[in-house]
This record gives structure tokens, C-alpha cells and sequence, in this order.
């Protein structure tokens, strides 16, 4: 287990998440791939936490994986819910069919 | 020794799991494969010496956020036809764009020298992480408390607005 190691794991899900992000149509789905960068990003907040070469092992990363995760519940309950809503009115979710304002 | 034993075993599960998430044509089941995901970042969190935000990431992330994703896919999803709910579209080349990303990244890690320090900290760390939150950090986590009750009534807003009409 290395920093490097971390890094690349983290990679390796924002990549993952990414290609969910930009290859479904289903809303939910992409809500999903989001959950996936989100926690990209938190465990790189994390991995520089562990192996910060500053005094006193700061927890700074902790804190802002924290803020992260609590960020990300906010997100999913606010999409949800527009999905939801979307989905009362359209009887579908595909993202590539919603192009309508006002419709 | 043991630390690098379990991070392979995390990192295997995590990434299958991630990987399953990203290729399953099967809505349920990617939800339920994100499930196993978010756990397996709570292993990574407890390998990196933060106890307390694996707990939160078990309880946010895992106990709430991947079962309002099931729920969501639940509610929205075609069940009649599970197979067909989650199809991918220009399959190819996303996952081709995905592993061109990754390996270009890899290689600006494996050329970084970070400066690091060997990490060694087995102590509980609430009490520095809520001394933090309530000294340092106290705006952003009122800002964050506000953000979260005014997402709660957005959704239930949205939610009632799509009823009423």
C-alpha cells in the first residue's frame, strides 16, 4: 500500500464513473456514475490525509472526504426527487428524450 | 504486511464491484453492485487511518444513499423489462476514452515523487476531527447543515409539485 497505489485506485473509479457518467441514457444511472466520482475524489482527499508530510498528521482530508460525502447525499436527494418528478410527467427517465422546457 | 493484504483484497473487491457497476446492463443490479462499492471504500478508509469517516460513509453512503438509488431505480426503472433498463450507449469508445484516461493518469502518477512521510497512526481520531469542525472548519459546516435542509425541502417540494399537476 503506497500513496501511488491509492492514487491509481482512485483513478480507476473516476474512470469507471466516468464512462457511467457519459454512457447511459437511464437518469438514475448517471446519478450513479456521479456516486462513483464523488467517492474518487474522497478517497484522494483520504490518501493524501494518510501520507501528508506535514507535522502533527493533519486531518484536513478527513474533514473535507466528510464534507464530500455529506455534499453527495444532498445531491442524490435533490435528483432523486427531480427524477421522480420527471418521471410522474414523462412515464420515463431517459435522459436524451427530456428536451423539453415548459413542455 | 498484513495492511497490503487487505488493501489487495479491497481494492479486487471495490474495482470488480465498480467495474460491474459500470458494465451491468441490469439497472437493480448495478445498484445493488454500487452498494458493495460504497462498502468497499469504507475498507479503503479504515486502511488509511480514518475510523470515524468510514463509519460515515457506512451510514450516509451505504445505508442511505446507495438504498435511495435502489429505491430510485426502483421507482423509474422499467422492472418489466430488467434487461433492457440500463443499455449502454457508444459502449465502445466510452470504455476506450475510460482506459485511455486511466493509463494517461497512471503514468503522471508513476512519474510524480511525492514527499511523503511513513504514516503510522492507530488513535481515534474524532476527537481531532470534531475539534476541527467546531474551530476551524465551523462556517463550512454550518453551511453544509443549511445545504442539507434546504435539499430536503427542495426534494420534497419537487416531488408534491409532479403530484399536483
Amino acid at each position: 500500500m503506497s500513496l501511488t497505489l491509492i492514487l491509481a485506485a482512485s483513478t480507476a473509479l473516476f474512470a469507471l464513473g466516468t464512462v457511467m457518467f457519459i454512457s447511459r441514457k437511464n437518469s438514475i444511472a448517471i446519478l450513479m456514475g456521479v456516486e462513483l466520482l464523488m467517492n474518487a475524489a474522497a478517497l484522494n482527499f483520504m490518501g493524501f490525509s494518510y501520507y501528508s508530510p506535514a507535522k502533527d498528521h493533519p486531518l484536513d482530508g478527513q474533514i473535507f472526504a466528510l464534507f464530500i460525502i455529506l455534499i453527495a447525499a444532498a445531491e442524490a436527494v435533490v435528483a432523486l426527487g427531480i427524477a421522480i418528478a420527471v418521471y410522474k410527467e414523462y412515464a420515463h427517465v431517459q435522459a436524451d428524450q427530456l428536451n423539453q422546457l415548459e413542455g | 504486511m498484513v495492511q497490503n493484504i487487505f488493501f489487495l483484497i479491497v481494492l479486487v473487491f471495490t474495482l470488480g464491484m465498480g467495474l460491474y457497476v459500470t458494465v451491468g446492463q441490469n439497472l437493480i443490479r448495478s445498484a445493488f453492485a454500487l452498494f458493495f462499492t460504497l462498502f468497499g471504500m469504507a475498507g479503503f478508509y479504515i486502511l488509511l487511518g480514518g475510523d470515524f469517516i468510514a463509519m460515515v460513509q457506512l451510514l450516509v453512503y451505504a445505508g442511505g444513499i446507495a438504498v435511495l438509488l435502489t429505491f430510485g431505480a426502483m421507482l423509474t426503472a422499467e422492472v418489466d423489462s430488467p434487461f433492457q433498463s440500463n443499455q449502454l450507449f457508444n459502449g465502445f469508445w466510452t470504455f476506450v476514452s475510460g482506459v485511455g484516461f486511466f493509463s494517461l493518469i497512471y503514468y503522471v502518477l508513476m512519474e510524480t515523487d511525492w514527499p511523503l512521510k511513513a504514516a503510522n497512526y492507530h488513535e481515534p481520531t474524532t476527537k481531532e476531527i470534531g475539534r476541527l469542525l467546531l474551530q476551524q472548519y465551523i462556517l463550512p459546516f454550518e453551511v453544509i447543515s443549511f445545504l442539507l435542509l434546504v435539499a430536503m425541502v427542495g426534494a420534497i417540494f419537487l416531488v408534491q409539485k409532479g403530484d399536483r399537476q
